[in-house]
């Protein structure tokens, strides 16, 4: 599904991806796991097709190149990033922003594009299982949410586009134990053959709930490291230092 | 332009029925005029608006007699659709129609004011053009503790019979105690190169409200000065909105007094620009006796070449204890070329008050761009809410809901 072949990324100059590669297929679930500026948020960024760096390297999304993608041609292909800071938009109602993008998805996957009542059905069943407080769908989007509900914000939308690869940038972070498992089930429910998830943490804890079939350690915007799950929790053991 | 001033004058007052003393009346603005021409950027209130310049680039040679003698066909197709509303229809300047169909007859009162040449507290030139040259001049009492049932919509229309014309109108309102109206002065053009030059004076009366909505949406390439003075009595509250953006140059100036105690006044507005469009908003507020409040929130999107100017001044006098004064400006600038000036002034002469400004200017957040994008959206799509988003919360300050939902359709803000 996603072929990254030594992707390279410099900003103002300064080297971030060095040389990093890495597949995944439909039906896995990767984790990427390393200390705070290894390049983890750059590299989702990049896959998402945030401007401003400068990119080398190949990264092929289902055999088609994909740096050569506009954003939002990317959201349509079924690329997902869910946000490590989710940012705050003054003046526009989080009810109206998830239908037009639910709806600028569909269009552009040649599905029908939901009406409102349709819409809001299908919105309040997600909230629901996500135990997300439906009172903020009507607020300004992520204005005044607590950390908590700004992930859980971002777990809905995935589950609302129904991505064909996920990614999760430190959703983890700031998360009590009762989100983290409602986050955790979303992914679970999401989960199946034909899609992909990678989940980007800092801790080993979210795997506990989220069981990865590979796990890889990123240094230096390079994966040093490659193994199955157990990786983790070596990981969390002998701290980062001992993989330099 | 001295010589086709003073014959357009002559012309203009042969169709009037004035007494002598009213002609010498006019004949004195019009030299006054004469003597100091249009306003250009030496006057301080005009640094950053040189308006004679703008006439000489844009319209060139301006002629100032309008024949007023036949009637203009009122185009029924720009009336508001979906808002019952009263109406004075101006088109070319020229008064064609006034019509309270919604309200009781008996409850308002219209003057006609046109041999009284009243002075505004102005002392730029432009007053003195209006004075020279407007030719029919209402007065629209509305009387003790009448409230109106419906807006009222001014409608200012030019039509494609004239060009490089100047025009001039007068409005003078008076609200009595209790009384209130929400008036919506609208602007549509279908000719180019004008330049429009009006004057309103409101008086409001113990516990009066007026709510002023000036909307300047559709796209035209006139030149436009719009002067209120607003007078306020005791617990009087003046609203005025201003959504600044159709016309080649507008600049609006609101000049509020604020005698009476706990009366209040607030000014929104909206600038929202393209091309080189160049518009201006110029407060004055006075406050005047003790516990008054004021209250300005000015938003911009500009784009291209275009320039917004918000020029607020705050007046305090010494007897104004208690004073609540408040503004702040923002704005987006979609180009580099695009330019925001915000000049604030506190005079203030009384201690016990609560005064503060602020101002802030910036481009369009790329971030929240690729957060809006990554969902889906295209960069247009992403824009559109953004800006949608910057500007809803002056449009929230709209506190007559229908006339809110109208502005809101307008600018293409969703529900
Ligand atoms: N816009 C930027 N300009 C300059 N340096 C940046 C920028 N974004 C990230 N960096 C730098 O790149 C490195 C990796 O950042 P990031 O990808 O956010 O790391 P992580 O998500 O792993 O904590 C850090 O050293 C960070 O300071
Ligand atoms: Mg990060």
């Amino acid at each position: 599904m996603l072929k990254i072949n030594n992707l390279n990324a410099t900003i103002d100059n300064k080297s971030i991806l060095n040389g990093l590669s890495l597949d995944i297929n439909p039906g896995q679930v990767h984790a990427i796991m390393g200390p705070n500026g290894s390049g983890k948020s750059t590299l989702s960024n990049i896959l998402s097709g945030k401007k401003g760096y400068e990119v080398s390297g190949e990264v092929l999304f289902e055999e088609k190149d994909l740096l050569e993608l506009e954003t939002e041609e990317r959201a349509h292909k079924g690329i997902f990033l869910a946000f490590q800071y989710p940012l705050e938009i003054p003046g526009v109602n989080t009810n109206i922003f998830l239908k037009t993008s639910l709806n600028a998805v569909r269009k552009a996957r040649g599905e029908k594009e939901l009406d409102a009542i349709e819409f809001l059905k299908l919105v309040k069943e997600k909230s629901k299982k996500l135990k997300f407080d439906e009172e903020k769908l009507n607020r300004q989007l992520n204005v005044g949410f607590s950390g908590g509900e700004k992930k859980k914000n971002e777990i809905l939308q995935m589950s609302l586009l129904d991505p064909k690869l996920s990614i999760l940038d430190e959703t983890d972070s700031g998360l009590d134990i009762d989100a983290l498992k409602v986050v955790a089930d979303g992914v679970n429910t999401l989960r199946d053959k034909n899609n992909a998830f990678l989940i980007i943490t800092h801790y080993q804890r979210l795997l506990d709930y989220i069981k990865p079939d590979f796990v890889h350690v990123l240094m230096n915007g390079k994966i040093v490291k490659s193994g199955g799950p157990d990786l983790a929790l070596e990981l969390e053991k002998k701290g980062y230092e001992n993989f330099n | 332009m001295k010589e086709q001033l003073k014959k357009d004058f002559d012309n203009n007052i042969k169709n009037l029925n004035l007494s002598q003393k009213d002609i010498e009346i006019k004949k004195f603005c019009l030299d006054n005029f004469i003597e100091k021409g249009f306003p250009n950027r030496k006057e301080e209130d005009w640094k950053f608006s040189d308006l004679n310049q703008l006439i000489k680039n844009n319209i060139g040679e301006l002629s100032f007699y309008n024949d007023h003698t036949s009637t203009n066909k009122v185009d029924t197709s720009v009336f508001v659709d979906g808002l019952e509303h009263n109406k004075i229809v101006f088109i070319n300047g020229r008064i064609e129609k006034i019509d309270f169909e919604y309200e009781k007859k008996d409850q308002i009162e219209i003057i006609d004011q046109s041999e009284t040449i009243n002075e505004f507290k102005n002392s730029n030139s432009l007053s003195d053009l209006n004075n020279a040259f407007t030719n029919k001049c209402f007065k629209i009492l509305v009387k003790k503790g009448y409230q109106l049932i419906k807006p009222l919509i001014i409608y200012h229309s030019i039509n494609s019979k004239i060009w490089s014309k100047n025009i001039n109108l007068r409005l003078n309102f008076e609200l009595d105690k209790d009384s209130s109206l929400r008036l919506i002065d609208l602007f549509s053009d279908t000719s180019e190169k004008n330049f429009l030059n009006i004057f309103y004076n409101f008086e409001l009366k113990e516990n009066a409200v007026l709510k002023n909505y000036k909307v300047d949406k559709f796209e035209n390439k006139n030149i436009k000065y719009s002067f209120n003075n607003i007078d306020q009595d005791k617990n009087s509250v003046s609203e005025t909105f201003i959504l600044s953006s159709g016309s080649k140059f507008f600049k609006n100036e609101i000049n509020c007094n604020l005698n009476g105690e706990y009366s209040s006044a607030f000014v929104n507005g909206i600038f929202s620009l393209n091309n080189d469009k160049h518009h201006e908003i110029r407060t004055i507020i006075n406050h005047l006796t003790k516990n008054t409040k004021s209250y300005q929130l000015i938003k911009s999107v500009l784009e291209e070449s275009s320039k917004a100017v918000y020029q607020g001044k705050i007046f305090v006098n010494s007897d104004a204890q208690k004073t609540d004064g408040y503004q702040l400006s923002k704005a987006i600038l979609l180009n580099k070329e695009s330019e925001f000036n915000a000049k604030p002034e506190l005079e203030i002469y009384a201690d016990d008050v609560k005064c503060s400004h602020g101002s802030a200017s910036g481009s369009l957040n790329e971030d929240s761009i690729f957060y809006l994008m990554s969902r889906g959206l295209n960069y247009q799509q992403s824009r559109e809410l953004l800006i949608n988003g910057f500007l809803l919360d002056v449009v929230e300050k709209i506190t007559d809901s229908q006339i809110k939902n109208l502005i809101k359709n307008m600018i293409g803000i969703k529900e």
